[in-house]
């Protein structure tokens, strides 16, 4: 069977391109078929690759480069289902590694088959590039496919991440205690400069989302409770709801679920993008603690920052009640504004303060774990930043429900 | 027909970070099959040269014609058909870190070449074994692989398209002695057989004397001088005389010395 019929096919590629083609011509003797090649056996013509059968009856293959040696088309094997092709059309040779490989394994399959294949037609290079390539082919090796433990061995092994991603988190916060207590004492060691140059990315530069939200969410509180209290002509109670839910709660819990999200994430890109470079093992290797330069003035910073982005978060929650309540409900402003202090004590805004603080180790340690524990690839990196998101919004919000608990018990 | 047999034709090239000027009106040509060491000291801009010559970094000033083609004139995709001839080894390897080894190498033949799926696997090794890496390296990811082995794995990567000229940046650095030469080795051999063209930034000693048919050496930024490393080594700019017959290179240029004593 002989075939050459992937020649002149017309392709989308650019027209400088020719696929590569073979075409089987007779040889001298009746057993000798001429294996003209053809076109580019480049890696961007092999697709597909030109099928090279051995002619029936054929045990000489003669090899030829097209462009060298004119083809006659008398002399062409063609069979029923493929017309003798253009000899004119056939376009020189280019060889690259891919080629000479398609190629040099039918070579030496038919080689080894007791087929006598004669190259010495080809140019010196390409017979070089042809063995070489033979030389270094290889097959690929075997992946080992991964024993698929079943659903029951996915949940066992999920809950004993857990277990061991919880316990590294004690483990963590225990090293905060065991090494951030002592700095603490001696806290002129501690790296001020650092802790400036985080509260200025965490806090400052954080103030005009966490004001604008708390404001607008003040608003939507005051819109909402105030439609049901005005049909009863409570609208100066709006200062009660607004106050309280503020103060107590969505005041800190926003300020530090924006915080998870805006500065907990970058800790956790920047310990991550430092593993993967090896700066945290430059740093270890320097004999330089990395708690010590780059995760204790995260944790001290965002225990400064939260609670007085809470406290902002809480003035502008107030400013945002205020406005719906004086313009759509009727309360003149120097009527709210001298209810607060009536309505909420200190005791209610230091019961939402007190819980920043705890808000901020969360969010900071949960950040720089995630971060410290990305290993090999950029796309950890992504994972642990997700991972790092997800679970400092999940334990500042479980953390928040607790200390309503406790408040609650504890008669607050 | 002079630019037919230049792979790069750089000139008047002007690079310029702030006021910072790194290159100045730097010309340079390659011929095709040439294998082209580019030295000169730290700092010199032999990264920034390289990346301006890849299309990576667009020069302030100058014209860079690649392939007979003027690059910095030439519309976006004109510019990736460019870049698809030219197999980059950046220096620390820019790996995939999420893919392994194999899949490196193929991503590019996947993306731009047109070969069979059944014999993708089959070429990936083939580049990995030219480039000299172990069969059982292929399903590794980087992070797995030592200093020298990334290099290959690089080396494998830029191989994979085939490409008419290769940019290597510090190849042999991170490589032991034997490793080297056997890089420089595979490179020359890659060069006779495919008619690569390859520019190399290069510290390396055995590569600028033994590994390179021409030096062009940075300096005053500009290419200061253009020749082989013999050559270069007789002229007697400053910057010449510094890198060339002072400290480790004068044991090369003793033997070449030697070499053209018992040969006269």
């Amino acid at each position: 069977m002989a075939r050459g019929a992937h020649c002149m096919t017309p392709t989308e590629r650019p027209p400088a391109l020719q696929p590569a083609c073979a075409l089987w011509c007779a040889g001298d003797a009746p057993d000798m078929r001429t294996l003209t090649l053809g076109g580019a056996w480049t890696v961007h013509g092999l697709d597909p690759a030109p099928a090279l059968h051995l002619p029936a009856g054929c045990t000489t293959v003669r090899v030829t480069a097209a462009g060298d040696a004119a083809i006659h088309a008398a002399t062409l094997v063609t069979t029923r289902d493929m017309p003798a092709a253009e000899p004119a059309a056939v376009v020189p040779l280019q060889l690259d590694t891919a080629g000479a490989l398609v190629l040099g394994r039918s070579l030496k399959a038919w080689a080894d088959a007791g087929i006598v294949v004669d190259r010495s037609a080809l140019t010196p290079a390409h017979r070089q590039l042809l063995d070489l390539v033979l030389a270094r082919a290889a097959p690929a090796p075997q992946l080992q496919p991964r024993a698929h433990a079943g659903l029951l061995g996915d949940i066992g092994r999920a809950a004993v991440a857990a277990v061991r991603e919880g316990r590294e988190f004690l483990a963590f916060v225990g090293e905060l205690a065991w090494r951030g207590v002592p700095l603490l004492l001696t806290f002129w060691r501690i790296r001020w400069r650092e802790v400036v140059v985080e509260i200025d990315a965490a806090g400052l530069r954080a103030l005009g989302i966490v004001g604008l939200l708390s404001f607008l969410i003040g608003m939507v509180m005051a819109y909402q409770g105030g439609a049901t209290l005005a049909t009863y002509g409570a609208n100066i109670l709006i200062v009660n709801l607004v106050a309280i839910i503020t103060l107590r709660e969505l005041g800190p819990l926003l300020a530090a679920i924006l915080v998870a999200g805006r500065t907990g994430s970058s800790y956790t890109a920047q310990l991550g993008t430092m593993r993967i470079t090896e700066e945290i093992d430059a740093l270890q290797a320097l004999g330089l603690s990395p708690f010590e330069i780059l995760v204790f003035p995260k944790v001290v910073a965002l225990v400064i920052t939260l609670p007085l982005l809470s406290l902002f978060a809480d003035v502008m929650g107030l400013i945002g009640g205020g406005v719906v309540a004086s313009a759509g409900y009727g309360v003149p402003w120097n009527e709210y504004l001298s209810r607060i202090p009536q309505v909420v004590g200190v005791q209610t805004l230091m019961l939402g303060l007190a819980k920043a603080p705890v808000f901020a180790v969360i969010i900071a340690l949960v950040g720089c774990m995630q971060g410290l524990r990305v290993s090999g690839s950029a796309a950890s990196v992504g994972r642990a930043t997700t991972v790092a998101v997800v679970q400092s919004i999940f334990l500042v919000i479980v953390i928040d429900a607790g200390f309503s608990i406790v408040y609650n018990l504890l008669g607050l | 027909m002079s630019g037919a047999d230049l792979v790069i034709e750089a000139s008047g090239i002007v690079n310029r970070f702030d006021h910072n000027v790194v290159h100045e009106g730097l010309n340079l040509a390659i011929p095709r099959g040439c294998i082209m060491a580019l030295v000169g000291g730290s700092g010199t801009g032999k990264t920034v040269l390289l990346r301006t010559l890849i299309l990576l970094h667009e020069p302030q000033g100058g014209s860079l014609q690649l392939f007979g083609q003027d690059a910095r004139a030439a519309q976006y995709s004109a510019r990736q058909r460019l870049r698809q001839r030219i197999g980059v080894l950046f220096q620390g390897g820019a790996l995939f870190t999420g893919l392994t080894v194999l899949e490196n190498v193929l991503l590019p033949i996947r993306e731009h070449g047109a070969v069979e799926r059944s014999d993708l696997a089959d070429l990936g090794m083939l580049k990995l074994r030219l480039a000299g890496l172990p069969p059982d390296a292929a399903h590794k990811y980087p992070a797995e692989l030592s200093g020298g082995m990334v290099k290959r794995a690089a080396l494998a990567r830029a191989l994979a398209l085939d490409p008419e000229l290769l940019v290597l940046d510090e190849p042999t650095s991170g490589l032991d002695p034997i490793g080297a030469s056997a890089f420089d080795r595979l490179v020359r051999e890659l060069r006779d057989l495919l008619g690569l063209t390859i520019l190399q930034a290069t510290h390396d000693l055995d590569s600028i004397w033994h590994g390179s048919d021409m030096v062009a050496f940075l300096a005053r930024k500009r290419v200061l001088a253009l020749g082989p490393a013999a050559e270069l080594a007789l002229r007697d700019e400053p910057e010449l005389v510094a890198y060339f017959r002072e400290g480790r290179s004068l044991a090369f240029l003793h033997e070449l010395q030697a070499a053209s004593e018992t040969g006269a």
